[in-house]
């Protein structure tokens, strides 16, 4: 009976544990980590980009004013990637452009850099291992390769950045 | 006593391989918009035609020297619009007081979208027409209706070539 009432206890106890250690994962999914678990900042400004019309002779393609993106990694002894994957091509209505033609550069490089846009593989914008403490910014230009065939009209898309470690 | 102890060492071990460190991750989502504006270029291979004097027995349709006007027509429409290139002769061919219709002058059309017309100083006469965005290239041959009763002289005239992307 006693050895039974131990047993219990001893169970209670480890699920307990169990419930401690497992706690943890929601929490780091918003970016906060508790312990020594990695933590990270990711904040990006301003979250408008725009590209103004343009004729395509004399703009081949259409600069977008900078964004900053600025990155925090503390806690954390492995990789860390940021990327970029936009939702889909620009759309307007029944009218699109290929997201592929919308390009960055980035600086500085490294732990920055350039690339294109996909909206079907998340695209490496900055990485790096360790730690990025204090918070270092990054300035990213769009560029929108511009054509003769894209039909006029206003579009728009999302973009998605996230912020791993490790 | 030392059955549950180990069963909670087995436990905790469990618990240390099924719930390890977890990733970080953040993200953040921007809004990627483009301003794709109705444009229009329009690009002729010479900025004159020419004809030159002939017997009007010999030669009844007098080709315009240097062989056909080329013209490449670039333009960003709404999609499924019409694109429409036209021409109006600002007068009559004119030397002097003399005057000579300008619908004397005709053309023919070559390439995709490119019609035969008659000059007007009346009203735009459609050399090409398309839907929506794209660069077109064609040309134009000119003819000069020659006639007995032309009054001699040396007659011009201005022609107003217009690109319109809706």
């Amino acid at each position: 009976m006693t050895r039974t009432m131990h047993t219990s206890r001893a169970l209670c106890a480890a699920a307990v544990l169990l419930a401690v250690l497992a706690a943890p994962s929601s929490a780091l999914a918003q970016g906060r980590g508790g312990g020594g678990n990695p933590q990270i900042d990711l904040t990006i400004s301003p979250l408008s980009i725009s590209f103004a019309s343009a004729n395509p002779d004399t703009t081949p393609a259409i600069v977008a004013a900078p964004i900053v993106i600025t990155i925090r990694v503390r806690q954390n002894t492995g990789p860390w990637t940021l990327t970029v994957l936009a939702n889909g091509d620009l759309l307007s209505g029944p009218s699109s452009v290929d997201i592929s033609n919308v390009t960055w550069t980035a600086t500085p490089a490294p732990p920055f850099q350039g690339g294109t846009l996909s909206k079907t593989v998340a695209q490496r914008v900055a990485s790096g291992t360790g730690t990025v403490n204090p918070a270092q910014n990054g300035s990213v230009t769009f560029r929108l390769a511009n054509s003769w065939t894209y039909n006029a009209a206003n579009y728009t898309q999302t973009l998605v950045f996230t912020l791993t470690a490790p | 006593m030392s059955v549950p102890r180990n069963l909670v060492i087995i436990l905790l071990s469990w618990a240390a391989a099924a719930f390890p460190t977890p990733a970080a991750a953040q993200t953040s989502t921007a809004t990627l918009s483009a301003n794709v504006g109705a444009v229009a270029s329009l690009t002729l291979s010479s900025a004159a035609v020419a004809f030159p004097d002939a017997d009007p027995d010999v030669v009844a349709q007098i080709p315009a020297t240097g062989g056909p006007l080329v013209i490449t027509a670039k333009s960003r429409a709404t999609g499924g619009a019409q694109v429409v290139l036209s021409v109006q002769a600002a007068d009559d061919l004119r030397s002097g007081v003399v005057v000579i219709a300008a619908s004397n002058i005709t053309w023919t059309g070559s390439g995709a979208g490119f019609v035969a017309g008659t000059l007007s100083k009346s009203s735009p006469v459609t050399v090409a027409t398309w839907t929506g965005s794209g660069v077109r290239s064609g040309s134009q041959q000119f003819f000069f209706r020659n006639l007995w009763t032309h009054p001699t002289g040396t007659y011009t005239l201005t022609m107003t070539y217009t690109l319109s992307a809706p």
